[in-house]
């Protein structure tokens, strides 16, 4: 297991070193001059030009950038954003916690209550439930997540006034709110983003799920339990759910990244400050710096979430763990 | 057309006149960039950083209702209590002896120095630097006395001076290397001498402004200032529903119905400084030293104008309200034509027949006028968001009178990188204008042609526009020579501008003695107060 899981790490850290490697140099080699993010449409003085390409180093050739920048990355230095001045580290991890937060959480309840009620469907499928869960789960998944998300924040916000519409707190908490008190406030704020992303992803995991067990229903040793008496609780858990796990496990390494990426629209809509808003801020201002950064870390989440996905199909399979 | 205010001031009564139960207040609004550098100079890139930086520092003067920006009595004190005239060229201001930093250390002369050392140091980068190109210097006359030298006698000079240079604390950041400012732990609370203290930044989420309550120009009527970081327009727009906010600045045109709807708000009209246009190139793109093969043409030039129907085009993006000027000219200086803000309409027969007179035919059948064997067609340079719908309709309405426009959509910085080079045939501009008309030296002088960091990217030149420019620009009785400008580009067509759109505003209405600003919204917002009556939960 250690011998697999040194080289699985090892393959991981080179395939991120060469995204990483492909990303810094297609982000730089991109056309338009990258003091625009500093600059704006106004234009400068030629003195101002030529400090500031010192200072950010854009008179330098694209080699000598990129050898630079990855030099500097070895150490742990992102750079600095050139829209904020300050270290594009610090900005990500300004921003990294909403979106763990709000994307673990989702990620928890898409594979508890997702897998739940895809092994509740596919072992009832001829209810009239099953058929209401399966219409509800095709109207979730077609309709766009910020469509969603505005008839909640019209009805929980706007009518109703159960729940904030946005933000990630209350501005208006005191400075010296109890622990209880901020946590109590963080919660109202969660919940109308975290109903819409669970609303907009969690048909995928119900359907694959149905669709697994359903298949695995079919195989012989089922047939053989079901023959043998053995209860329908102990067929579900023991010789179904657990072989229908390998598709999901591949759902999830694909999934993860989305701790890192957020939802753009989810997090522009309930001005959530998370990392998905901030790379879209990044992006439209041209922050070279910190689009660079933003795509490190989604390059690292993918690799990461890969060997999570590898390391649940040696739990879930054994045949994966004996081979 | 109705026409806006330059500023809207909602019972405007002083603040001694005010009942004498007060509650401390609260404002919490939601801008659409995060105010992370929200300080002059060094910071400020953003409208949300200038909007907080105006809370947290001072000007030496501010601008007066009538937003005229000519005369020694153009600005109201503030940082200074006084200025004189020394002579044609020499301003001395006297900075208001109660003046203190949030810390304690008075206002000096010094700080004001040391911050126009700061503008000039390439290396900070800072933006407005062509503006401040006629203070020749500035120096220290004992501890509060800021004497400013100009290249030269303008009517503009305490404007110039007083309104645009904030000064930041010597004291505390004269030690620091110039390019660690940004980055050190003052930039993370700024001290500043303005009515509100910085309190605390939640990144990404809000910053809080707390009421300097020994402001020496009078305690803020409004205790704490919130301010949100909302990107999402629609979700700022939630906010204000949900009555979570309580402004909204630039509501758009389809949102007013709804917010109207509100009896918590009202909605006011200010006059604002943007402009859009599109830019003609006096040059050809590929070699600058010629002239524009298609539009220099005068009579081309003309034509396009006129064969857009602009009201049409400004009304369905901005609504009522919004100017549709033939001069570079937003509403802020409406005062010098106030008719301006009402353009030519469309005319498409004359466009067909300015176009036919200066030899373009359509020779060959295709629908696109052609001369010599060359079609009419032109390029538009577009920046992504709200001016490729105007671009769109340009196109179609260019295409009836045969010429074709074809769009080039470009990310931003490729954008700008073609705009300063002058690679384009027509630009979708926009811009802030200066409160200051004399501003239009910049983009449209002949004195800024190919001048490195001169917003004149077209390469424009007019002699006659530049006589009446230096006649404005020295004239004791500026209004007329300041419409002799306006009436000479309209009748030059650099550009045909698109909109001047107006400031729609949206405040709750427990907010009294309410003045809103045309270039910076919220600079009165230490003299509002809350009607006691009308309270929120959140103000007491």
């Amino acid at each position: 297991m250690r011998g697999w899981l040194l080289r699985r790490g090892a393959d991981g850290l080179f395939t991120a070193l060469l995204a990483a490697v492909a990303l810094v140099a297609l982000v730089h080699a991109l056309p338009g001059d990258p003091l625009a993010a500093v600059l704006g449409e106004r234009t400068a003085t030629p003195e101002q030009l030529s400090a500031l390409a010192a200072r950010w180093g854009t008179d330098q050739p694209l080699l000598t950038r990129l050898s630079r920048y990855f030099v500097a990355l070895a150490h742990g230095d992102l750079g600095f954003s050139m829209t904020r001045g300050v270290p594009v580290g610090a900005v990500l991890l300004e921003r990294l916690w909403p979106t763990v937060l709000l994307g673990s959480l989702t990620l928890l309840i898409d594979f508890t209550l997702g897998l739940a009620l895809g092994l509740w469907a596919a072992l009832h499928p001829a209810t009239w439930r099953a058929r209401l869960l399966g219409a509800f789960t095709i109207i979730g998944y077609a309709v766009p997540s910020f469509v969603a998300g505005m008839v909640l924040i019209w009805l929980f916000g706007i009518r109703l006034g159960w729940l904030p519409v946005a933000g990630r707190s209350d501005v208006l908490l005191k400075m010296d709110a109890s622990a209880w008190e901020i946590f109590i406030d963080r919660l109202r704020h969660l919940i109308l983003p975290l109903t819409t992303m669970v609303i907009a992803t969690i048909a995928v995991p119900i359907r694959q799920q149905r669709a697994a067990v359903q298949g695995v229903m079919a195989a012989p040793w089922v047939r053989a339990a079901r023959a043998r008496g053995v209860s329908p609780a102990r067929v579900a858990w023991r010789h179904c759910w657990r072989p229908a796990l390998t598709p999901i496990v591949t759902l999830f390494g694909l999934w993860l990244p989305m701790l890192v990426a957020g939802a753009v629209f989810i997090e522009g809509l309930f001005a959530w400050p998370g990392l998905g808003a901030l790379i879209a801020e990044a992006t439209a201002a041209h922050d070279v710096p910190l689009v660079v950064g933003a795509g490190l870390l989604l390059v690292a989440a993918v690799q990461i979430g890969s060997l999570l996905a590898d390391l649940l199909y040696r739990v879930v399979d054994p045949v994966q763990r004996d081979q | 057309m109705r026409q806006a205010f330059l500023i809207a001031a909602l019972a405007a009564a002083p603040l001694a006149a005010q009942s004498p139960r007060t509650v401390p207040g609260t404002v919490v609004m939601a801008v659409g960039e995060e105010p992370t550098r929200p300080f002059p100079v060094v910071g400020s890139k953003s409208t949300a950083e200038a909007d907080v930086a105006d809370q947290l520092f001072l000007r030496l003067g501010g601008l007066d209702p009538s937003l005229r920006t000519a005369g020694d009595n153009a600005l109201r004190p503030e940082l200074a209590r006084s200025w004189k005239r020394i002579d044609s060229l020499t301003i001395q201001f006297e900075l208001d002896p109660r003046a203190r930093w949030h810390d304690g250390v008075p206002v000096r002369a010094h700080d004001l120095v040391y911050t126009w050392q700061l503008m000039n140091n390439p290396a900070v980068g800072f933006n407005g630097l062509a503006t401040l190109e006629p203070i020749e210097s500035v120096e220290a006359v004992g501890a509060r006395g800021v004497r400013f030298h100009f290249r030269r006698a303008f009517p503009e000079q305490v404007y110039l001076a007083g309104f645009n240079l904030l000064p930041l604390p010597a004291h505390l950041l004269e030690r620091l290397p110039v390019d660690s400012i940004a980055t050190s732990s003052w930039a993370s609370k700024p001290i500043g001498n303005g009515p509100y203290r910085f309190a605390r930044r939640v990144p990404g989420d809000f910053v809080e402004l707390r009421a300097d309550p020994a402001f020496f120009l009078g305690r803020p009527g409004i205790a704490r200032v919130l301010v949100r970081f909302v990107s999402d327009p629609v979700a700022r727009k939630n906010l204000l529903l949900s009555g979570e906010t309580d402004l909204l600045e630039n509501v758009p045109q389809s949102n007013l119905a709804e917010l109207k709807a509100l009896p918590s708000l009202r909605l006011v009209t200010v006059a604002n400084n943007i402009l859009l246009y599109a830019l003609f190139n006096s040059r050809d793109p590929a070699d600058t030293a010629r002239p524009h093969p298609i539009l220099a043409d005068v009579r081309v030039r003309d034509a396009l104008g006129l064969a857009l129907d602009r009201q049409t085009m400004a009304q369905s993006a901005f609504g009522a309200g919004v100017g549709v000027p033939d001069a570079a000219q937003s509403q802020i200086w409406a005062w010098i034509t106030p008719r301006g803000m009402a353009g030519q309409p469309q005319n498409v027969p004359r466009a067909r027949a300015l176009l036919a007179a200066a030899g373009w035919r359509d020779t060959d059948g295709d629908g696109i006028l052609d001369r010599n064997g060359q079609p009419l067609r032109l390029t538009l340079l577009v920046p992504p968001g709200v001016r490729r719908p105007f671009a769109v309709q340009v196109q179609q309405m260019w295409r009836a009178v045969g010429v074709r426009a074809d769009i080039d959509e470009v990310d931003r910085a490729p954008y700008t990188e073609r705009r300063n080079a002058g690679r384009f045939d027509i630009d979708f501009a926009a811009v802030s204008q200066d409160p200051a008309p004399s501003s239009l030296v910049q983009s449209w002088s002949c004195a800024t042609v190919g001048v490195p960091g001169s917003t004149n990217v077209a390469h424009w030149c007019d002699s006659s526009f530049d006589q009446r420019l230096a006649t404005a620009l020295t004239s004791q009785r500026p209004l007329g020579a300041w419409k002799g400008v306006i009436e000479r580009m309209t009748a030059w067509h650099p550009a045909i501008f698109l909109a001047a759109p107006v400031n729609t505003v949206a405040v709750h209405r427990r907010f009294t003695n309410v003045t809103i600003w045309p270039t910076r919204s919220w600079r009165s917002l230490w003299l509002w107060q809350v009607r006691p009556e009308a309270a929120l939960p959140r103000d007491r």
